[in-house]
C-alpha cells in the first residue's frame, strides 16, 4: 500500500456541503414556488369557471391564461391588467365583481382598448401583474389607479366617487370646451372662465402674468409645494384643494383672492389643474387636432356657397372633383374633365351620343368612374341628365348676356 | 463534481459500522441533492427566456373604412398585406413570400384579366415577385415558378361591428375562393 | 470523470509513452499521496490546486474564506448576469420597461436579478473584508521562500477592489430608474471636481454633458464586457501569483515555527513543475517532505473545502434573493430630484465626507467633492497601494493575526476603516430628505406625493 497522508478534514467537512446542498434545494424551492404563486392565477380559475357556469365550458376554454398585456408602442405601455380583469370585453357579466365586470360599452367606443390600453384612462401601473402594485398607492409608482378608493379617501363631494379619472381624459381633452362624460372636469372649465383665472395665470399659452404659469403646472414635483401649513393629507391634490378654498392658509403672503369655493368647486378646479401635465401622445390621439390642410376664409366660403348654391347636386354626387360647372358657379379644384355647363352640346360632339345614352351607356373614362366610383341608379341619372340641362340653359342665358339669375354671389368671371 | 460515490459495497471507510453508513448516506443525499438544486436554477436561468408576455403586433388590426381603398390594390407594409377592392368586393393576400419570408412586390401587368379563382370570378391586376430569390406568384398568390412552395396566404376580411372598418385577422387564412362583398 | 478503483493499472505499469498515462489516474478519493498528485496533474480543473496544502492555511478562521468567495460571488455574478443579457434591453426608452418585465413576468426573473443584485454588493463587501484581511495578518508581506512577490499581488488586489467598485457602480445605472440616474449623477459629478481635467473626464465618461442614451450605452458596454473581462484577467493572475508565491502567507510560518534555518535550494518543494529543473521558480521549504504530519492533499481536502464555500456562498446568496427585493423606483426623471438622493451605498462615505468638507477661506473656496471625493479618496488609494513598501516590519510578521510589531500600523488602519465604515453607515441609514440627520428611530417626515 503506498503511502497516504491522514486528514481530519474529510470527516468535519463532509456533512457541511451536504447541509450546504440541502440550503441550495431549499432556496430553489422557495423560490419557484414563489414564482408560482402570483394572484392571476386564482382570479383566472375564478373567471373561467364563471364563464363556464354562465355561457357554458366551450366558451371558457377560449379564454386565454397566463399573463397577457396589451402593448400600445406609441403610449409607451405595457398594460398586464386584462391578466385579471379577463371580463373586460366580455357581456354579461356588467354586474359582476371586480376584476370580473364588463367595461361599459360607451367610452370603448372612443378609445378602443387596443390603441389607449387600460392605464392612460384608469392610472396605475400596468407593469405589474400583482394586485397591490398594479393599483397603488404604492412606493415608487406615483400614478395610482384613479378608482373609487382613492376617490373616498380623499372624500370627494360628488356622487361619482371614481370622477378623480377624468384627470386622465383632460390629458387629451384639456382644449375641449366641454369634454362627454367628465363632468368634474367640465365644472373646472366652467369656474375658470367664470371666476377669470387668466386675468392672473397663464392657462394653456393666454392669461395674465402676476399668478404663476398653469400651463404645465400638473407636472410640478410634489416637493416643490409647500407643504408645512398643510393638515391631512400631503399631497399636491389635497395642496390644491385646500389653495384654493382658502390661499392664505397655505401661503400667507399670497395676493390670490379668497373665492370662496366650496369643496365640490375645489376639487374640481384641482383635478382640472393636475390634469395639465405633459404626457407623451401621438397626434392622432389628441382631440380636436387638425389633421387636414388649412382653408382661407375665402376657400371656406366659396366651399360654402358651391355646397348651398343651384350647383349644389354636382358637389354632393362628387361631379365636381373632375369637372367645374362654371354657368352654376361649381369650379373644380382638379378640372381634369370638361365643364359640364355645356354637356349637353358637347357629349355630342365628343361621343356622338345624346347627354341621355351617354350617361345610360357611358364609354372610356366615364364607363369607368360611374361603374365604380359614381354609381348612379336610373332615377339619378335621370336627375343628372334635368340638372345638366339645367345648367346648359343657364349657361346659354349667361352667353346671350342676361345677368345671371340663378347663381347669387357667383365669383366674377371674365 | 464534489460527489464521485465510490462503487456500492465498497464503502471507503474501513470499519463498515451502521451508523457510519447511514451517515454517509445521508451526505449523499445532501451532496446529491445540492447539485440537483444547482442544476434546476441552471434550469430556472433558461426558462426565464421563455417570454410570458408578447410585443407583437396585434393580428387582428382595423384597416381603415372601405371606400377609403382605391380600386385594384393597396399595399399595406404594416401588415404586410395587399387590399384588392374590385368595385364592392374586397379580398386581401399576404405580401409575405412563402420560401423564407421576404415581402414580394407587386406589378401591375400591363392588361388585366378576369378569370376563376376557386370557382369564383376574379379581377387579376398584378403579379408579384420576390426580391429575395426571384420567386414568382400569379395574380391570385399562386405560386409561379421560382423556389416558392406554395402560394401566398390569403387573411379572411371583415367590417368592424362598431365603425365598419375593414378588418383584416392575420391569424386565420382562407381559401381562395374569399371575397368580401359589401351589401 | 474518474476511472473505476478496480480497474486501475498499476502505478508505473507501461504507460504509452513517458508522462502519458493510459487511463485517466485520479480520482476525488485518492487512495494514496500519489493518486492525490496525480489528480492534479492529469485534470485541467484541478490544475491550479498545489499537490499538497499546509493544514492551517485550510482554517476557517485564518482567511476566513474570503478571496474564495469573492470569487464565488464573481462567478455568480458572470453566471446570473447572462440571462439578464438576453433580458435587459439598454435603450433609455426600453431599459426601465425590460427591468419591469423582468420582476414582473419573466418567469424566475426577479429571483434571477435578485441574486445579481446581492451577489453584487455582497462582492463589494466581501472584497472589501478580503482587503482588511491581507491587511491584518500581513499577508501582502513576503516570507521565507525564494522569488516571493506578495507585494505585487497585493497591488493587483488594490486594483481589484477598484474595478469590482466600478462594475458595481455602472451596473446600478442600467436600471434607469431614479435611484440609478441620481446615483450616477452624484458619482460622476465627484469625477469632475478633479482638478483641470475633471469635466472632461466626467464628459468622456457618460458621452456628453447629460446623463443620457450615450451614458447608458458605456456603462452598459464597460458593465459587461470591458469591466468583467479586466477582472477575470487580473483574477487569473492574482491566483497564479498566490501559487508563484508559495500559497497564503501562513505557510511560510512553517519553517519559522519548526526553528528550520535556510537550506540551500535544491531539495524544495516547488509549485512549479517546471521551475524544478531550471531552479529558477520561487521554492519554499520542502515542507510536504519533511513534515508530513503538517500536510494534505490538496486532493481533496482544498477542493473540498474550496466548494463548501463557492457552493455554500452560492446558497447564501439563492436564499437572500428569495426574500430581499430588488428596488425599482420611478422611471429616471431629469427634472426631479428625489430626496434624498444618495450614491450607491459604497460610496456613501464618501458623499458624507463632500457633504463636510466644502471649505472657504475668505473668498477663496475649494470645493468639498475636490477635497473629499478626490484628494481624501486618491491619497487613501495611493498609500494603499504603496503599504508593503513603507511597511518595515519583520518577515515574522508575515501571515498573523495582529502580529505585534505591527501594531501601530493595523491599529491607525483599523482606525481607518473605522472611520469609512461609520460614515457608510451615517450615510446609507441616517441621511433622509435634504441630508438632514436621524437616528435609526426616528421616522423620516413623510414626503409628499402627487395624488
Amino acid at each position: 500500500m503506498e503511502q497516504r497522508t491522514d486528514s481530519p478534514y474529510p470527516r468535519r467537512d463532509r456533512p457541511v456541503l451536504a447541509v450546504i446542498g440541502a440550503l441550495l434545494v431549499v432556496s430553489t424551492v422557495v423560490f419557484a414556488v414563489t414564482d408560482h404563486r402570483k394572484d392571476w392565477r386564482y382570479y383566472q380559475a375564478t373567471f373561467r369557471q364563471m364563464v363556464a357556469e354562465k355561457l357554458g365550458a366551450e366558451k371558457a376554454a377560449q379564454i386565454p391564461s397566463g399573463t397577457v398585456q396589451i402593448w400600445v408602442p406609441q403610449l409607451g405601455r405595457a398594460d398586464r391588467c386584462i391578466t385579471c380583469h379577463q371580463g373586460v370585453a366580455w357581456k354579461g357579466f356588467e354586474t359582476a365583481d371586480e376584476p370580473y365586470r364588463t367595461h361599459p360599452a360607451a367610452p370603448l367606443k372612443a378609445h378602443p382598448i387596443e390603441k389607449f390600453g387600460c392605464t392612460a384612462c384608469h392610472g396605475g401601473q400596468g407593469w405589474a401583474v400583482d394586485a397591490d402594485p398594479a393599483h397603488g398607492p404604492v412606493e415608487h409608482w406615483e400614478d395610482p389607479v384613479l378608482g373609487k378608493a382613492l376617490g373616498e379617501a380623499y372624500s370627494l363631494a360628488t356622487d361619482d366617487k371614481a370622477a378623480l379619472m377624468q384627470m386622465n381624459c383632460n390629458v387629451c381633452h384639456r382644449y375641449d370646451r366641454e369634454t362627454k362624460g367628465a363632468d368634474l372636469i367640465n365644472r373646472g372649465k366652467a369656474l375658470v372662465n367664470a371666476k377669470g383665472c387668466r386675468a392672473c395665470h397663464v392657462i394653456n399659452g393666454r392669461g395674465g402674468t402676476i399668478g404663476p404659469d398653469l400651463t404645465w403646472v400638473g407636472d410640478k414635483a410634489p416637493e416643490q409645494y409647500d407643504m408645512s401649513r398643510l393638515s391631512g393629507q400631503r399631497t399636491a391634490f389635497a395642496w390644491h384643494v385646500a389653495h384654493l378654498k382658502d390661499p392664505r392658509s397655505l401661503v400667507p403672503d399670497t395676493v390670490m383672492p379668497n373665492f370662496s369655493f366650496g369643496t365640490q368647486d375645489a376639487q374640481a378646479l384641482a383635478t382640472l389643474v393636475l390634469s395639465w401635465r405633459r404626457a407623451p401622445t401621438a397626434v392622432d390621439y389628441r382631440p380636436g387636432v387638425a389633421r387636414t390642410d388649412p382653408q382661407t376664409p375665402e376657400e371656406v366660403a366659396e366651399e360654402q356657397r358651391m355646397k348651398t348654391g343651384p350647383g349644389a347636386w354636382f358637389v354632393k354626387t362628387g361631379c365636381f372633383v373632375c369637372h367645374s360647372i362654371s354657368s352654376l358657379g361649381v369650379k373644380s379644384a382638379a378640372q381634369i374633365g370638361p365643364d359640364l355647363s355645356t354637356a349637353v352640346e358637347d357629349t355630342q360632339k365628343r361621343f356622338g351620343k345624346t347627354v341621355d345614352d351617354f350617361l345610360k351607356n357611358p364609354t372610356g373614362t366615364m364607363s369607368v368612374v360611374l361603374s365604380r366610383q359614381i354609381v348612379l341608379t336610373d332615377a339619378e341619372k335621370d336627375v343628372a341628365i334635368q340638372k345638366l340641362r339645367e345648367a346648359f340653359a343657364e349657361h346659354q342665358r349667361q352667353a346671350a348676356g342676361a345677368p345671371g339669375t340663378a347663381v347669387p354671389g357667383a365669383p366674377p368671371r371674365p | 463534481m464534489t460527489t464521485n460515490p465510490a462503487p456500492a459495497g465498497a464503502p471507503p471507510a474501513p470499519e463498515p459500522a451502521e451508523t457510519d453508513n447511514r451517515r454517509d448516506f445521508l451526505m449523499k443525499v445532501g451532496i446529491g441533492a445540492g447539485v440537483v438544486a444547482l442544476v434546476g436554477q441552471a434550469g430556472a436561468s433558461l426558462r426565464s427566456l421563455v417570454p410570458n408576455v408578447s410585443y407583437d403586433a396585434p393580428t387582428t388590426v382595423k384597416l381603415g373604412l372601405p371606400g377609403d381603398f382605391p380600386d385594384g390594390l393597396k399595399f399595406l407594409p404594416d401588415q404586410r398585406l395587399f387590399v384588392f377592392r374590385d368595385g364592392r368586393t374586397f379580398h386581401a393576400i399576404s405580401a409575405v413570400c412563402t420560401h423564407l419570408g421576404c415581402t414580394v412586390r407587386a406589378e401591375a401587368l400591363s392588361r388585366t384579366e378576369e378569370k376563376e379563382v376557386a370557382g369564383k370570378p376574379l379581377r387579376i391586376t398584378h403579379r408579384f415577385l420576390c426580391p429575395c430569390h426571384g420567386s414568382k406568384y400569379k395574380g391570385d398568390g399562386a405560386n409561379e415558378s421560382g423556389p416558392a412552395p406554395k402560394p401566398l396566404a390569403w387573411y379572411e376580411l371583415s367590417l368592424a361591428a362598431d365603425d365598419g372598418q375593414l378588418v383584416v385577422d392575420l391569424a386565420h387564412e382562407v381559401g381562395h375562393d374569399f371575397r368580401l362583398t359589401l351589401a | 470523470m474518474s476511472a473505476e478503483p478496480e480497474t486501475r493499472p498499476v502505478p508505473g505499469g507501461s504507460p504509452s509513452a513517458p508522462g502519458v498515462h493510459p487511463r485517466p489516474l485520479w480520482s476525488f478519493r485518492p487512495r494514496s499521496d500519489r493518486e492525490a498528485g496525480d489528480a492534479v496533474v492529469s485534470n485541467f480543473l484541478l490544475h491550479w490546486f498545489p499537490a499538497k496544502t499546509y493544514k492551517p492555511s485550510l482554517d476557517w478562521t485564518y482567511s476566513f474564506w474570503l478571496g474564495t468567495a469573492s470569487a464565488a460571488l464573481f462567478f455568480l455574478l458572470v453566471l446570473s448576469g447572462l440571462p439578464l443579457l438576453l433580458l435587459y434591453v439598454p435603450s433609455v426608452e426600453r431599459a426601465y420597461g425590460s427591468v419591469k418585465d423582468i420582476e414582473y413576468v419573466v418567469t424566475f426573473g426577479s429571483w434571477i436579478r435578485a441574486v445579481h443584485r446581492i451577489a453584487a454588493h455582497l462582492m463589494v463587501a466581501v472584497v472589501f473584508l478580503h482587503l482588511v484581511r491581507v491587511f491584518l495578518t500581513g499577508a501582502y508581506k513576503n516570507g521565507t521562500g525564494r522569488g516571493q512577490r506578495r507585494e505585487w499581488n497585493w497591488v493587483i488586489g488594490v486594483g481589484l477592489i477598484v474595478l469590482t467598485l466600478f462594475l458595481s457602480f455602472t451596473g446600478y445605472l442600467l436600471p434607469w430608474d431614479q435611484l440609478a440616474y441620481w446615483a450616477v449623477t452624484v458619482g460622476t459629478n465627484i469625477a469632475s471636481s478633479v482638478p483641470f481635467v475633471g469635466p472632461e473626464m466626467r464628459e468622456l465618461l457618460i458621452g456628453g454633458r447629460t446623463i443620457d442614451q450615450a451614458t447608458l450605452i458605456r456603462f452598459y458596454v464597460l458593465h459587461v464586457i470591458f469591466l468583467p473581462g479586466a477582472v477575470g484577467a487580473l483574477f487569473a493572475y492574482h491566483m497564479w501569483r498566490v501559487r508563484k508565491d508559495g500559497g497564503l502567507a501562513k505557510a511560510d510560518r512553517w519553517v519559522l515555527e519548526t526553528g528550520k534555518v535556510e537550506t540551500p535550494a535544491g531539495r524544495t518543494k516547488t509549485y512549479s513543475l517546471l521551475g524544478v529543473a531550471r531552479g529558477t521558480a520561487p521554492a519554499i521549504k520542502a515542507t510536504s517532505l519533511q513534515a508530513r504530519d503538517l500536510t494534505v492533499n490538496a486532493v481533496n481536502d482544498l477542493v473540498r473545502r474550496a466548494a463548501i464555500v463557492t457552493l455554500g456562498t452560492f446558497a447564501v446568496v439563492s436564499i437572500l434573493a428569495c426574500f430581499v427585493p430588488s428596488p425599482l423606483e420611478e422611471p429616471a426623471n431629469a427634472l426631479v430630484t428625489p430626496n434624498p438622493a444618495k450614491a450607491p451605498w459604497y460610496f456613501l462615505w464618501l458623499q458624507e465626507i463632500v457633504t463636510d468638507t466644502t471649505i472657504r477661506i475668505g473668498s477663496f473656496t475649494i470645493n468639498g467633492a475636490f477635497l473629499g471625493g478626490v484628494l481624501l479618496p486618491g491619497a487613501l488609494l495611493a498609500l494603499l497601494t504603496a503599504w508593503p513598501w513603507l511597511d518595515r516590519s519583520s518577515r515574522e510578521a508575515a501571515g498573523v493575526w495582529f502580529a505585534r510589531d505591527r501594531r501601530r500600523q493595523n491599529l491607525v488602519f483599523l482606525a481607518v476603516v473605522l472611520v469609512v465604515l461609520a460614515f457608510t453607515v451615517v450615510g446609507t441609514f441616517m441621511r433622509g430628505p435634504y441630508w438632514h440627520f436621524y437616528w435609526p428611530w426616528q421616522p423620516w417626515p413623510e414626503l409628499p406625493t402627487r395624488i
